[in-house]
């Protein structure tokens, strides 16, 4: 399936600085169309019909998400637009937003009108400050055309953490709170952001919208596989020749992005969705990018031959104990005793237990932690256990070499 | 609201909505272990200690804060729970400092119970750095110890919500997360006065207060 582009479209093709070249490219014809023609339960069951689900990883599906929302009894609704991409590897909302931050401004402005929401937010991520003016400036602009009289769109910028990007510490980060999950339930649609229901939803999947909106859900239905819908864009990095973003159909082989689009050689392994993403080995490349088999939040990270799987793993291990909020046990402890044992790895200090307690380990952070965070951890983990066991054992192996030998030597 | 009909570890009782699976087990002397939770504070979810297995769920879950719903069934001992409440005691006590073994409030500490409760030895884990931080006793209130702190949160609760004053709080983030007082100060008595209500929900003796340690190494408790 070669390169499909509904999300990244206009992407290249308009000015970002300037509402009139998008217009010319059909810009905002969905926004009329949705508030002139149709009510939000037509919005929302055009939605349904498409069976979008959230690009953010998680994979929910957003029909029955507005639903929730568009039902709950509260007067005073939010919609959050996560743009708090702080996934290792993972840039393909950075430039979605910056070259067509109109696109997402309709999307929002629809999903709104839908959900019931006066009032939007757009979370961006602390490190994306430079994109702040161009949205400003996008989200001004609109207002000026009078796009959106029916909300106030407003931007708040995060400070830095990765775990802001989970929806329930990201509503805490834009209440003023220490960024650290909530428990669920309750679930944001019923007592999200100031306890009033809430929609958050990725930058992606609002760019989905005015498309379903202007051709209908049942062609959005014929794009992807039959769990799931449409297109992704994924960053692709690491080892490649050519880096970068590109927007496949679902249900590509990962082969087609790494090697046919990215041009990567001498694979040895492919982590897919970030640092907590799935590794898969140089020999399921066939396996194909959806909901059903893996897809995380589209960041794809190739390593090739020279690279080491525990190496790489400790260092992703590193990342989420430095990002880990420190709330609940499994994640706060579980990564830095993980830390510990590839540590020991790797100066040669490895013992036999070690493949056992990581297992263990895993199952407990997997099954009682609080958040995303913590539960999806330990994915990198398993995967390098299961698929790249003998660079363990021979991290092992040495190790016991090692402590043979005479001090003086070792 | 009306009542709902629920099945814990084979039994199915009745209990009013809404509801959550610790407040029914406890109701039906049905013992679930917590750490960070106290009946009269709002659930913190924090510890994972409570964690049960409900049929159909992807993970498990935390007692103290899940609500039930109709039709729920829970198993409170299965082999999972149980294996993965193990491996959370034993997290906690792999980067535990405290002076607990020669201490004379070890037998008020609610993790060595728990650890002994659950048949937990020696921790099969290690951390590179364990927490380590000096006891402070510049308060005439209340003696910190943050080397036993469990990091359960109940204190931060207990000043906000019961005494109201919200003067701890939790710092920095990750493994290297902390109850601190203001910016990271020492808990000193401008800080923090006489309420103490921060030591009575702490359950290792990581808050305490002092005349109780004064009394008790003396012999006199």
């Amino acid at each position: 399936m070669p390169e499909k582009q509904i999300v990244s479209m206009n992407c290249g093709k308009i000015d970002p600085d300037n509402i009139d070249t998008h217009i010319d490219q059909g810009g905002f014809k969905a926004l009329q169309k949705s508030l002139e023609k149709m009510t939000p339960e037509d919005i929302i069951n055009e939605i349904k019909t498409s069976e979008l689900k959230g690009r953010g990883g998680a994979g929910f599906l957003c029909g029955t998400k507005w639903e929730l929302a568009r039902k709950a009894g509260e007067n005073q609704k939010y919609l959050i637009c996560n743009a708090d991409e702080s996934e290792v590897g993972t840039f393909k909302d950075r430039h979605l937003l910056a070259k067509d931050p109109f696109t997402l401004i309709e999307g929002i402005a629809i999903t709104a009108y839908a959900i019931g929401a006066q009032t939007a937010f757009i979370y961006l991520r602390a490190e994306y400050h430079f994109l702040l003016d161009l949205l400003t400036n996008a989200i001004e602009q609109a207002k000026e055309k009078g796009f959106l009289k029916h909300l106030a769109v407003q931007i708040r910028e995060g400070a830095g953490a990765y775990i802001c990007g989970e929806e329930s510490a990201l509503m805490n980060s834009i209440e003023g709170r220490r960024g650290e999950s909530r428990y669920k339930p309750p679930f944001p649609t019923e007592k999200g952001l100031f306890d009033k229901p809430t929609i958050i939803n990725n930058v992606e999947t609002l760019m989905n919208v005015p498309q379903i909106i202007l051709n209908g859900g049942e062609w959005f239905k014929t794009i992807g596989t039959g769990n799931s819908r449409g297109t992704k864009v994924f960053s692709i990095s690491g080892d490649v020749e050519k880096p970068g973003v590109y927007e496949l159909e679902m249900g590509s082989p990962v082969k087609e992005l790494v090697v046919t689009l990215a041009g990567a050689k001498n694979i040895k392994a492919v982590q897919v969705g970030g640092a907590s993403g799935s590794i898969i080995p140089f020999d399921q490349l066939d396996t194909p990018l959806s909901f059903e088999t893996l897809l995380g939040s589209g960041g794809v990270i190739v390593f090739n031959n020279e690279r080491d799987i525990t190496d790489m793993v400790h260092q992703s291990m590193i990342f989420l104990s430095e990002e880990s909020c420190g709330k609940c046990t499994p994640c706060r402890e579980g990564t830095e005793v993980m830390i510990e044992i590839f540590r020991r790895l790797e100066i040669g200090e490895g013992v036999p237990e070690d493949m056992e307690n990581l297992e263990a380990l895993s199952e407990a952070m997997m099954l009682s932690s609080l958040c995303g965070l913590g539960q999806a951890a330990p994915i990198p983990v398993l995967d390098s256990l299961k698929y790249f066991r003998s660079e363990y054992e021979d991290r092992i192996e040495k190790s016991q070499i090692l402590r043979r030998l005479p001090r003086s030597i070792a | 609201m009306g009542n709902i009909t629920v099945t814990i570890n084979g039994t199915e009782i009745s209990v009013p909505d809404p509801m959550t699976i610790l407040e029914a087990a406890t109701q039906n002397n049905i013992d679930i272990p917590t750490l960070c939770h106290q009946p009269d504070l709002t659930p913190n979810g924090v510890c994972r200690i409570c964690v049960v297995e409900v049929e159909g769920a992807r993970t498990l879950v935390a007692a103290c804060h899940t609500p039930l719903t109709d039709g729920m069934v829970i198993h409170t001992r299965s082999p999972k729970v149980l294996s993965v409440r193990k491996t959370i005691v034993e997290l906690l006590l792999t980067a535990h400092t405290g002076t607990c073994v020669n201490d004379v409030n070890a037998a008020n500490c609610a993790l060595h119970k728990l650890a002994s409760d659950l048949e937990v030895g020696e921790p099969r884990f290690h951390v590179q750095k364990p927490r380590f931080y000096a006891p402070e006793e510049s308060n005439p209130y209340v003696t910190r110890d943050l080397s036993k702190c469990i990091l359960c949160f109940k204190c931060v609760k207990a000043c906000d919500e019961i005494a109201g004053k919200g003067v701890l709080s939790v710092g920095y983030r990750g493994f290297e997360s902390k109850i601190i007082t203001g910016c990271d100060d020492a808990l000193t008595h401008d800080i923090c006065k006489d309420c103490i209500v921060c030591a009575d929900a702490c359950p290792t003796g990581a808050l305490s207060r002092p005349d109780l340690l004064d009394k008790k190494q003396k012999g006199a408790v």
